[in-house]
């Protein structure tokens, strides 16, 4: 657990020496190009489809490293690895910026308590999944299936980081679908930006 | 009333599902004893309200030919595949998250009554694809496993149901293989009384690394195997994504729709309504995209198989899901035997195009051609208002059509003029 949080910090500093490359985003421009994004992700980052995460209100750092990890081939995703082939790093940091500029808020179902939240979990995620680092993400009102899928993904090497490999290499099937289960039953609303 | 239930389920499975004992996971393992779990309780789904209107709003934008009509049937969220009970009374729908519906029309004034999850002390995993036998059992296609659920029409009032493995899990593909692209998998009985089981490939196109692997276990094409889970053979080879597939009621032939490859421009390659006429046949991926257009992955290499082209070309990136044969009298005789099929809608496509159901007719040759039914999901700002995903007919020739977006099952009926 310690482990995993300073292997954590490790990756801000990781992630903020990525983000000085990057360009700056400018939100309205990232609008524009949203249209792409919209059918599933939504145009305030409330996805449409099960399969697709909701992204709005998510760290633009975040989002920058998967869409350039898309691009690049690092992270393969049968859409988005096409999606992500025509961007450039103009049009990721817009993206970016207007995802994050919208407002994530996530409501515990009734009855559950933020301390039985997962605890491998709430250092990088929170207890609600409102992220708490620049290079994570947020997990509040995913799908059970595709934070399950993600998990195993990073167990079997199809996708890879830092810290999420070597935490979900110990981890069971079972143990796996608690910690969906969890925040998927997490109430995501994403308030549009101003 | 339950014991002579129980009796007839257990004589029925003598006959049909011996030899499905294998070992069960936690809940499984006590439903296959006929046991409670203890658990659950039911989510039940608001039928009016708000919701519902704002959907019956949409479908006043609904063209069709003259003479039929749309409603709203039911609210059922994130809805997908549909399994009509031979009873008539349930119909069950499958979601690409973790739930199956069961949607009851208990007054059978068309309209469903009633939507509640089924069988909720089970996990689910992408339960896209329930199907039944004529018999009355329930088969749900799960991400890696395939379940029978004897008499569920009977069953789903309670949150326990009998259920049973066909394919265990871990057994449909290999875990390593498991994904969230391409996993909606859809079942159908055939006339062969053997279970018919599409499994997408989880690729844009299929690498080449693969292919030996996903020609052996079937995935990128379509499997059968008996309905006890013994038998299992790859039906048909070089499919991308098929997400719909049905018997032809007259040749019993099967048609199958199939998504084809993205990112090669908003105009090709075209979607796919095929038809197989012998075990065993190859439907061009990875080495077609869709149609005659090859992919840049695969281009100027020589094809290693004999490739089978689509019956029926469709539109680009318009994503043919679910399809049925129409079998029923209430509509004008020349839909008999014609297919009636979903588009999901393109994703990336510049302009939209798709969310409606088409109608594909066949003449004696086996020609087929196939032309818009019901359209107007899509608004004029190219915001979709409705996703359809599978259709399915009712026992009185009516059918239904689900639409995941909306999170709702339409009925479409026959008035004349």
């Amino acid at each position: 657990m310690l482990r995993a949080f300073v292997i954590a910090l490790g990756g801000i500093f990781l992630a903020q020496g990525a983000l000085a490359e990057q360009p700056a985003g400018d939100a309205a421009e990232g609008k524009k190009r949203a249209g792409m994004c919209r059918t599933c992700h939504g145009l305030d980052g409330f996805a449409r489809i099960p399969i697709a995460p909701h992204i709005g209100g998510e760290p633009a750092p975040y989002i920058e490293h998967q869409l350039t990890a898309f691009r690049d081939g690092t992270r393969t995703h049968e859409m988005m690895s096409v999606v992500a082939k025509g961007l450039d790093d103009q049009a990721i940091a817009d993206l970016a910026a207007w995802y994050a500029s919208q407002t994530a808020h996530a409501t515990l179902p009734a009855g559950a308590a933020a301390d039985s939240a997962p605890e491998d979990c709430v250092a990088c995620h929170g207890a609600l999944g409102l992220s708490e680092l620049e290079d994570a993400p947020n997990l509040a009102g995913e799908t059970v299936m595709y934070l399950d899928t993600q998990l195993k993904a990073f167990r079997t090497g199809k996708r890879t980081h830092d810290i999420m490999s070597e935490v979900a290499a110990g981890l069971s099937d079972e143990q796996i679908r608690t910690l969906a289960e969890w925040y998927s039953s997490i109430e995501l609303k994403i308030e549009p930006a101003k | 009333m339950k014991k002579i239930l129980l009796a007839t389920v257990s004589l029925l499975m003598g006959a049909g599902i011996a030899g499905a004992q294998a070992p069960v996971p936690d809940n499984l393992e006590k439903l296959s004893n006929f046991q409670s779990t203890g658990t659950t309780e039911f989510t039940f789904i608001d039928q009016s309200g708000d919701y519902a209107d704002g959907i019956k709003k949409n479908l006043e934008r609904i063209k069709m030919p003259d003479g039929f009509k749309i409603g709203l049937y039911a609210v059922v969220p994130d809805a997908r595949h549909m399994a009509v009970g031979p009873q008539g009374i349930v119909t069950f729908v499958g979601t690409r998250k973790d739930k199956v519906w069961s949607v009851t029309d208990r007054n059978k004034d068309r309209v469903a009554d009633e939507v509640k999850d089924f069988a909720p002390s089970l996990k689910f995993s992408i339960p896209n694809g329930p199907c039944f036998s004529k018999d009355g059992f329930l088969y749900i296609a799960e991400q890696n496993r395939v379940l029978v659920y004897p008499a569920a029409e009977f069953f789903y009032e309670s949150p326990d149901v009998a259920a049973f493995n066909v394919v265990k899990q871990g057994e449909l593909i290999p875990p390593s293989e498991e994904s969230y692209n391409h996993t909606a998998r859809v079942c159908k009985i055939g006339p062969d009384g053997k279970i018919y089981i599409s499994l997408g490939q989880p690729f844009n196109v299929a690498p080449a690394d693969k292919l030996e692997l996903y020609k052996e276990v079937g995935i990128g094409g379509m499997i059968r195997l008996n309905t006890d889970g013994t038998g299992r053979e790859v039906y048909t080879y070089g499919i991308r994504n098929s997400v719909g597939h049905d018997f032809h009621p007259v040749t019993g032939e099967l048609w199958f729709t199939d998504n084809q490859v993205d990112g090669m421009g908003d105009d090709i390659p075209p979607g796919e309504i095929n038809r197989q006429t012998a075990a065993g046949q190859h439907f061009g991926h990875p080495w077609y995209g869709g149609g005659d257009t090859r992919t840049n992955e695969y281009a100027g290499e020589e094809v290693p198989v004999d490739v089978v082209m689509p019956a029926s070309a469709t539109v680009a990136h318009a994503a043919d899901l679910g399809m049925e044969f129409y079998e029923g009298n209430m509509f004008p005789s020349k839909y008999k035997n014609a297919i009636f099929s979903a588009q999901h809608g393109s994703w990336n496509r510049t302009t939209p195009v798709g969310a409606r159901v088409m109608v594909t007719f066949i003449d004696d040759e086996g020609n087929a051609t196939t032309e818009p039914f019901a359209e107007g999901w899509i608004d004029e700002n190219g915001e979709y208002l409705g996703r359809p995903v599978d259709v399915a007919e009712l026992r009185d020739g009516s059918i239904l059509v689900s639409d995941d977006l909306a999170g709702a099952i339409y009925r479409i009926w026959y008035e004349g003029n």
